[in-house]
């Protein structure tokens, strides 16, 4: 076996900067020795390994953060903001006034990825990424930790999702615009992505305004083994073994991938026709095993007539996003940008552009 | 983990931008991109780091996915360090090519008996176990990454893998050389001798060389108490035994430069009753035997001056083996016979029948009492590895104690400990002649050879714990008593025992 690993690692590693082949790869080995197989995990170790930041008041490169802990569920929140333009203001956090009184600033909620088993909101790679969202975006984030499986299995993600929703919604300091209120985009990464969905799922049902949906290279799957899974299975940092440890850990013990939280538009997925959805943007790294049911989701989604943007990053890997020196990270801000700035131009337009980058 | 502040990114998002390139933005060196992430490679590394990762993942790939339980990791954001030791965990065979590496990281000495667990597993192969413990060290020790490479070098010798021991010898100079103190010292002892083994530069023959080493054994008295103690107890055991003689006669299988003696000759100045006639008989090996009549002539000096009847005479072999009966001139029926030996015996044992022999000659003069001092530590075990593992803890902790500030006395005697380094690591056969043994080995032996234990008593103890306090200010130095013998150790080590016997006459 060791020849044929030889030809996909240097494939790998001929696609990627050598910097992101080193902590992609990194990442890979540290997690394989976290999970154990009788589907356990060693947690201890892995909040060792996780390289995390606090936050600061202080602004960095325009950005300044604070956190804010559950003391009930012990689930950390790190909001992140831009600088004031004034300095003297620095190190302050105003609580009691809106981000602005004229002017929309966006609100991201960000649930961090990690296949629902890693990191945490103050995590480096997280906190590094959210920080540059809000230099390149111009949008407010909120980073969500939630509680993780094994310990913590479906629905405990969803639901501290909900409730990060509705506790960013009733914030008074995170209100902008003339009608002063929470403008929400939901937003995440792998399991966060999934969770966005989820969320929004919830947040539709019971009326609470979400203005769109960002998932990147959102975890999603299925019983059957899809051609992409089977094409790029361990060759790009990524294996169907290790997905299926992370599914089996999240999901109910005795269920299969086709449960909804895993396959929302499979054999027991819902509809979501003629429910108010909001609009998603859909991230796909075109190197990524799980892109078949990624694609899936966004044919589901237009299926039931939602507003659906697939942006197909043909040679990215999962992670392209967490270092800027590569062109899929430029593209998927651009897209971000005009993504969450779009809210004046409402479409209620239902083509899908597809986008593709060579 | 802190923020690297300064940290310069440009926030402006070129549309269109040219094909990827690793940003090469450097901060001291290290990829600026993964600084920010939690992660210092240096630039210049990365390829290697790459290169570790994907044998790693091979590694990996065999179906050894989980870590021994008592594997250590270390700083996570060294991730150089962390992956190399990964390795070395998971594969210590494999035959990996490590480049030099100069660390800025912090790096301080670890105490000897905090360097790694003892009982450390011996390695069959892969092992995988059930046990959830593991040892985790957030800290950039580099001394604990010099100790696993040292044990990997010496199993890789005990493989006779001599390809990869000669990478990871190279490997070793380096990392001992980035350490400091105590670490340091041992470190590049063994791994001279590690290297002296692998490349076949055995260490000179140590009788060319007794008298120096006899001087060295003078600085390691001064400097540090383990000599004092030894000669300390052995003189109590002695004392008591000679209580009410009136004539004694001390035999001393290895005279050196007679310091233990002078102690002796002015207690006994001072027995209750007046002090016995005293006679002293000297054994060294050919090389000192001019020497040895100045010591004797010295003591007598001494003797003189407290009112002590002395009388000297010395005795020159090359092997302890060869001492004869006849030579010892034994005034049998009028007087009491003290045989003592200070790191002498463990040498015998590389010789087969020498110990038997010695043992043999000392029954045979029907001595009052026999002391013994010995390292307390099982240097002569069959296996290499394990005897490097052991003496590598053992001299780890001597060294440890030795720390303080620079003195010639130090200097000195770090050298004496670490030419028995050199012979215990890169010798064999008749030459490993380091072949300590612990207490529980020699009682067994002193045992069946028919010799009996003679308890050196509460007195001594107390008396050596309260010197112990003088000198060494009661800093890490414990003296324990085990069923009538008496150990020194450093911390909580014990490295030199002092036990007495007597030979069981058949009436």
């Amino acid at each position: 076996m060791a020849g044929g690993n030889e030809v996909n690692l240097n494939e790998c590693k001929r696609i990627v900067p050598l910097n992101t082949w080193v902590l992609i790869s990194n990442f890979k080995l540290a997690y394989t020795l976290l999970r154990r197989p009788d589907g356990s995990f060693n947690r201890h170790l892995a909040e060792f390994l996780d390289r995390k930041v606090p936050s600061n008041s202080f602004p960095l490169d325009g950005v300044f953060s604070f956190d804010h802990l559950d003391t009930s569920t012990n689930l950390l929140t790190r909001i992140y903001l831009p600088a004031p333009l004034d300095p003297s203001r620095y190190g302050a956090v105003d609580l009691t006034e809106p981000l602005s009184a004229t002017e929309i600033v966006p609100v991201l909620v960000f649930f961090h990825g990690g296949s629902f088993t890693h990191s945490s909101a103050d995590s480096a790679i997280y906190d590094t990424f959210c920080r540059r969202l809000v230099t390149i975006c111009g949008v407010v984030v909120v980073s969500v930790d939630y509680r993780r499986s094994p310990e913590h299995r479906y629905p405990c993600a969803y639901d501290d999702g909900w409730n990060a929703l509705r506790w960013v919604k009733s914030r008074i300091w995170l209100r902008s615009g003339e009608d002063s209120s929470v403008y929400v985009y939901l937003a995440g990464d792998s399991s966060g992505g999934n969770i966005a969905h989820n969320v929004a799922v919830r947040a539709t049902r019971e009326g609470v305004k979400v203005l769109g949906n960002i998932l990147l290279h959102p975890m999603f799957g299925g019983v059957e083994r899809t051609q992409s899974e089977k094409r790029l299975d361990g060759k790009y940092f990524v294996t169907i073994q290790d997905r299926d440890w992370y599914w089996r850990a999240y999901l109910p013990e005795g269920e299969d991938r086709d449960h909804p939280a895993c396959n929302p538009f499979g054999p027991r997925g819902q509809s979501l026709e003629g429910v108010d959805f909001p609009k998603s943007l859909v991230v796909v790294a075109g190197l990524d095993l799980v892109q078949d049911w990624q694609l899936a989701y966004v044919d589901g989604l237009r299926k039931n007539g939602r507003d659906v943007n697939l942006l197909y990053l043909k040679q990215a890997t999962i992670g392209f996003y967490f270092l800027p020196n590569n062109d899929h990270f430029h593209c998927l801000m651009d897209e971000l940008k005009k993504f969450v700035h779009s809210i004046e131009e409402d479409s209620q337009s239902k083509s899908c552009p597809i986008l593709l980058t060579p | 983990m802190k923020r690297e502040h300064g940290h310069r990114e440009t926030s402006s998002v070129k549309a269109g931008s040219s094909s990827m390139t690793a940003n090469k933005e450097e901060a001291g060196g290290f990829d600026e991109l993964l600084v920010v992430l939690g992660y210092k490679v240096r630039s210049s590394d990365m390829a290697d780091v790459a290169h570790k990762l994907e044998q790693l993942e091979m590694v990996l790939d065999d179906g050894n996915s989980h870590l021994s339980d008592d594997t250590v990791h270390y700083n996570p954001s060294d991730l150089s360090g962390w992956v190399d030791s990964l390795l070395f965990d998971l594969n210590p065979t494999c035959d990996q090519v490590i480049p030099d590496q100069d660390s800025e990281y912090e790096l301080s000495a670890i105490p000897g008996s905090a360097a790694y667990p003892r009982g450390k597993r011996t390695r069959t192969g892969s092992n995988s176990s059930t046990t959830r413990s593991m040892v985790v060290l957030d800290s950039q020790e580099t001394g604990v990454r010099l100790v696993h490479a040292l044990l990997a070098c010496a199993e890789a010798v005990q493989q006779n893998n001599l390809k990869l021991a000669d990478v990871l010898v190279k490997h070793l100079g380096l990392l001992a050389s980035s350490q400091a103190g105590a670490m340091r010292k041992v470190a590049t002892y063994f791994a001279e001798g590690l290297a002296r083994r692998i490349y076949r530069i055995y260490p000179r023959d140590d009788v060319g060389l007794s008298s120096f080493s006899d001087t060295l054994q003078v600085h390691f008295y001064e400097c540090c108490p383990y000599l004092k103690f030894a000669h300390f107890t052995a003189n109590q055991a002695i004392l008591e035994a000679f209580a009410t003689a009136e004539k004694v006669h001390v035999i001393d299988l290895g005279l050196n430069q007679g310091l233990q003696w002078p102690a002796l000759i002015q207690a006994l100045a001072l027995r209750p009753g007046g002090p016995p006639d005293f006679r002293l008989t000297g054994i060294g090996s050919s090389l000192t035997g001019q020497s040895i009549q100045e010591v004797g002539w010295k003591l007598g000096q001494l003797a003189n001056a407290v009112g002590v009847n002395f009388e000297f005479k010395s005795i020159v072999l090359n092997s302890l083996s060869d001492l004869k009966q006849e030579m010892l001139e034994i005034r049998t029926g009028s007087e009491s016979i003290a045989v003592n030996s200070v790191f002498e015996l463990h040498r015998l044992l590389a010789h087969p029948g020498s110990i038997d022999n010695i043992l043999l000659t000392i029954k045979s003069i029907k001595p009052d009492i026999i002391t013994v001092v010995e390292q307390e530590a099982n240097h002569n075990g069959a296996v290499f590895l394990d005897r490097f593992t052991e003496s590598l803890h053992y001299y780890s902790s001597l060294f440890d104690s030795l720390e303080g500030p620079p003195s010639q006395d130090r200097v000195m005697s770090e050298l004496y400990l670490g030419r028995q380094i050199l012979n215990l690591v890169a010798c064999e056969g008749e030459d490993r002649v380091e072949r300590h043994e612990t207490l529980a080995q020699w009682r067994n032996r002193f045992t069946m050879g028919g010799f009996k234990s003679v308890s050196i008593g509460s007195y001594a103890y107390k008396q050596a714990s309260m010197l112990l306090a003088l000198y060494a200010g009661a800093d890490g130095y414990k003296v324990e008593e085990n069923e009538g013998c008496l150990l020194l150790g450093w911390q909580t080590r014990p490295l030199i025992a002092t036990s007495a016997w007597r030979f069981n006459r058949v009436e």
